[in-house]
C-alpha cells in the first residue's frame, strides 16, 4: 500500500542530492564550540553541519536542540557523532577541542597534553577532508595552530589560527565606544601573539581616513596624557574578566569566528587579523604561528598585507616568536 | 588641550536619539535566556537589548562578553542594574525562573515560579505599561496566567512561547519523515504545552494537500506508517534532550526570536503561542492555550477559527480544566 509520501510526490531528479557544497564541521561541543555552530547557523553560511565530541550524549542532545529549531535555520542537515565519518567533505573545519588547565599547570605541560589529543583528531579531519580550511580556535592558539598545521600535512595556507581575530574586535569596540562611533567605523589592528603579549598597531588606528597618531603623536605611548594605552590593557584583560564573572567567554569567539567562516564560505577577499605562518617575515626565522592581516578567500590565506610596523613592534613580534618556538621545539610527537 | 575625540569629531547633534527605537528585555540569563539573546541579536530586529537578573556576576559577565562582539551587531546590549533601566521596552521576554529536573512534570515547578513571578512582573509592567510580555518559563501556559494577573495588561499583550516550539519540532519531524522542507511542512501542535499537547492531524498539509486526506487513519493507531507516533516523539523531545545535554536552549532560542521578529515587525504572522482562550472552542475558565494566533506589534491581533474534531475540543477542554485547577490554589 502506497505510504503518504509516495502519494504526495512524484519524484522526478530521483536519487540522493548532489554536495553538499559549504558543510562546515566544528571538533568540540563545550561553551565555545556551540556558540560558533549556533552563530554560523544564524548567518545562514553552510548547507551541512557537523559535530563532533567525545562525550556521547552531550553531542547528541546538543544536535537535537539545533535540529528543533531547524524551522527557523537555513542549514538542512545537521549531523553529529563521535566518528570522524561524519565530517566527510567538509569546506571549514572548526577545533575548538582542549584539555582544561589544571592548577599550577606550566604551560608547556598544557600544550603537549592538547597536542596529545590534537594527534587523534587532526589526521581523522584530514583524511575525510582533505580540501578543507582548519580553523583553530583552542588556547594557546598561535601553538596549537603551529601544531596542527604540522599534524595536518596542509599547505600552511590552509591552516589558520582565531589569533587575534577577537582582540582586535574588542579592541575596535573598546575604542569606538570611547569615540561614539560604531565598532565598524573605527579600523585598528591587533597582531602577532593572541594574549598578554599581542601589539597594538597604533599608527594605523584611523577613523574614515583620520589617522589618530597625527591627532596625538604619543598615543599608545606612557607619556600619553589621555591613557589610551589602557584601551589594549582592557583587551588584554577582557577574557579573564569575563572568564571572572560568568565562568568562561563564547559568544564574542563565537561571532567572530562566525566572521571568519562567512569570509572564508563566499570567497570575500576580506582582510582579517589571523594567525598564519610568519616564518621570513619580519626578520622571523622560526616556524611559528602569529597574527597579521591576511586576505581570506575560499582557499585560505591568499596573502598578506605588509603592515608599516615600528621597530618596538616588530621586536615585540620576534619576541613572541621566540617564546613560541621556545615551547614548539620540546613538543613530542608532531 | 583638545582630546583626540574632540580633534577628530565636530560635534554636531550629540545625545541620545529623540525617537525611541526597539527596545527588547530579557529576564534571564540562564542557558535558554541567552540562547533567546544571540538569536534575537542575529536577527537584527532589536536596536536594544537589555539583560536583568538576580545573579549580578553572571549578568555583567555574559553583557561583557556580547558587547566584545558589537563589531558584528547592529544593536546595543546593556545589564540593568535594576528594572528601572528596562523602561520603554516594546517587548519584555520572560525566561527566569527554577530550570525543570530530569523527569520533573512542568506542573511541579509551578509554585517555586510564582515566587520569582510576584518580583519580576510588576516591575516590568511599571516600568513598561504599553509593552507585550512573552513568557517562556515552565510551566508555560500557567506562568503566562500568573503574568497577565501580576501585570494588570489586557490579555492580548501577555502571550506565552506555548506550542510554538512543539509546532516547530513537529513539523521538523514531519519534514525529515517526507524529505521536505519544515517550512514547506503547516502543521500546528495546540493547547497545553508539554504532555497534553493536541497535534491538529486535520490541517496538517503540504502545498495545500492535507497528510489526512491521502491517509484517513494517520492519528489513528491503526495505522501501518505510524504517523502518531511523531506527536508522541514531539512531546519526549524535551526531556530526551534535557536527559542527553543537561537543558534545552537553542530551539526555544529560535523559536522565542521569531516570535519577536513579528511582535517587533507588526509583520501579522500567525504562531501558535499561548493566549486566553476563555470563550473559545467552548472554554469557560481564565486559562491560557496555545492556539495558532496573529502577532503584532500589540500583541495577539486575532486568533484563527481553526475547525477542531470533539476529540481536539474535549482534550482542550480537558487541559484547560487541569490548568485551573492548579491556578485556582496559587497564592497571587
Amino acid at each position: 500500500m502506497a505510504t503518504v509520501q509516495e502519494k504526495l510526490i512524484t519524484p522526478i531528479a530521483g536519487g540522493a542530492s548532489e554536495g553538499p557544497w559549504n558543510k562546515v564541521t566544528v571538533v568540540g561541543v563545550g561553551q565555545v564550540g556551540m556558540a560558533c555552530a549556533i552563530s554560523i547557523l544564524l548567518r545562514e553560511l553552510p548547507d551541512e553541519l557537523a559535530l563532533v565530541d567525545v562525550v556521547e550524549d552531550r553531542l547528541k542532545g546538543e544536535m537535537m536542540d539545533l535540529q528543533h529549531g531547524s524551522l527557523f535555520l537555513k542549514t538542512p542537515k545537521i549531523v553529529a557523532d563521535k566518528d570522524y565519518t561524519v565530517t566527510a567533505g567538509s569546506r571549514i573545519v572548526i577545533v575548538t577541542a582542549r584539555v582544561r588547565q589544571q592548577e599550577g599547570e606550566s604551560r608547556l605541560n598544557l600544550v603537549q597534553r592538547n597536542v596529545n589529543i590534537f594527534k587523534h583528531i587532526i589526521p581523522q579531519i584530514v583524511t575525510h577532508s582533505p580540501n578543507c580550511i582548519l580553523v583553530v580556535v583552542s588556547n594557546p592558539v598561535d601553538i596549537m595552530t603551529y601544531v596542527t598545521w604540522k599534524l595536518s600535512g596542509l599547505p600552511k595556507h590552509r591552516v589558520i589560527g582565531s589569533g587575534c581575530n577577537l582582540d582586535s574586535a574588542r579592541f575596535r569596540y573598546l575604542m569606538a565606544e570611547k569615540l561614539s562611533v560604531h565598532p565598524t567605523s573605527f579600523h585598528g589592528w591587533i597582531l602577532g601573539e593572541h594574549g598578554d603579549s599581542s601589539v597594538p598597531v597604533w599608527s594605523g588606528a584611523n577613523v574614515a581616513g583620520v589617522n589618530l597618531q597625527t591627532l596625538n603623536p604619543d598615543i599608545g605611548t606612557d607619556q600619553d596624557k589621555e591613557g589610551w594605552k589602557e584601551t589594549h590593557k582592557m583587551v588584554v584583560d577582557s577574557a579573564y574578566e569575563v572568564i571572572k564573572l560568568k565562568g568562561y567567554t563564547n559568544w564574542a569567539i563565537g561571532m567572530s569566528v562566525a566572521d571568519l567562516t562567512e569570509t572564508l564560505t563566499k570567497n570575500l577577499s576580506r582582510i582579517h587579523p589571523v594567525s598564519t605562518m610568519v616564518k621570513g617575515m619580519y626578520g622571523i626565522n622560526e616556524d611559528v604561528y602569529l597574527s597579521l592581516p591576511c586576505v581570506l578567500n575560499n582557499s585560505g590565506v591568499s596573502s598578506v598585507i605588509n603592515m608599516t610596523l615600528n621597530a618596538e613592534e616588530v621586536a615585540k613580534l620576534k619576541k613572541s616568536a621566540d617564546t613560541l618556538w621556545g615551547i614548539q621545539k620540546d613538543l613530542k610527537d608532531l | 588641550m583638545a582630546t583626540v575625540k574632540d580633534k577628530l569629531i565636530q560635534e554636531i547633534n550629540p545625545g541620545k536619539p529623540v525617537v525611541a527605537g526597539a527596545k527588547v528585555t530579557i529576564v534571564g540569563v540562564g542557558q535558554v535566556g541567552m540562547a533567546c539573546v544571540i538569536s534575537v541579536l542575529q536577527s537584527n530586529v532589536a536596536d536594544d537589548v537589555t539583560l536583568i537578573d538576580v545573579m549580578k556576576d553572571k549578568l555583567k559577565g555574559e553583557v561583557m562578553d556580547l558587547q566584545h562582539g558589537s563589531l558584528f551587531l547592529k544593536s546595543t546590549i546593556t545589564a540593568a542594574e535594576d528594572y528601572s533601566e528596562t523602561a520603554n521596552s516594546k517587548l519584555c521576554i520572560i525566561t527566569a525562573g527554577v530550570r525543570q529536573k530530569e523527569g520533573e512534570s512542568r506542573l511541579n515547578l509551578v509554585q517555586r515560579n510564582v515566587e520569582v513571578f510576584k518580583h519580576i512582573i510588576p516591575n516590568l509592567a511599571k516600568y513598561s505599561p504599553d509593552a507585550v510580555l512573552l513568557v517562556v518559563s515552565n510551566p508555560v501556559d500557567i506562568l503566562t496566567y500568573v503574568a497577565w494577573k501580576l501585570s494588570g495588561f489586557p490579555s492580548h499583550r501577555v502571550i506565552g512561547s506555548g506550542t510554538s516550539l512543539d509546532s516547530a519540532r513537529f513539523r521538523f519531524l514531519i519534514g525529515e519523515k517526507l524529505k521536505i522542507n519544515s517550512t514547506s511542512v503547516h502543521g500546528y501542535i495546540i493547547g497545553e504545552h508539554g504532555d497534553s499537547s493536541v497535534p491538529v492531524w486535520s490541517g496538517t498539509n503540504v502545498a495545500g494537500v492535507t497528510l489526512q486526506s491521502l491517509n484517513p487513519n494517520l492519528d489513528t493507531e491503526n495505522d501501518p506508517e505510524e504517523w502518531k507516533n511523531i506527536h508522541k516523539q514531539v512531546v519526549e523531545s524535551a526531556y530526551e534532550v534535557i536527559r542527553l545535554k543537561g537543558y534545552t536552549s537553542w530551539a526555544i532560542g529560535l523559536s522565542v526570536s521569531t516570535l519577536a521578529q513579528s511582535i517587533l515587525k507588526n509583520l501579522q504572522i500567525v504562531h501558535p503561542v499561548s493566549c486566553l482562550v476563555k470563550d473559545l472552542h467552548g472554554i469557560k475558565e481564565d486559562v491560557f492555550l496555545s492556539l495558532p494566533c496573529v502577532l503584532g506589534s500589540s500583541g495577539v491581533c486575532g486568533v484563527l477559527k481553526q475547525p477542531l474534531k470533539e476529540s481536539e475540543t474535549t482534550r482542550l477542554k480537558k487541559s484547560s480544566e487541569t490548568l485551573w485547577a492548579v491556578q485556582k490554589e496559587l497564592k497571587l
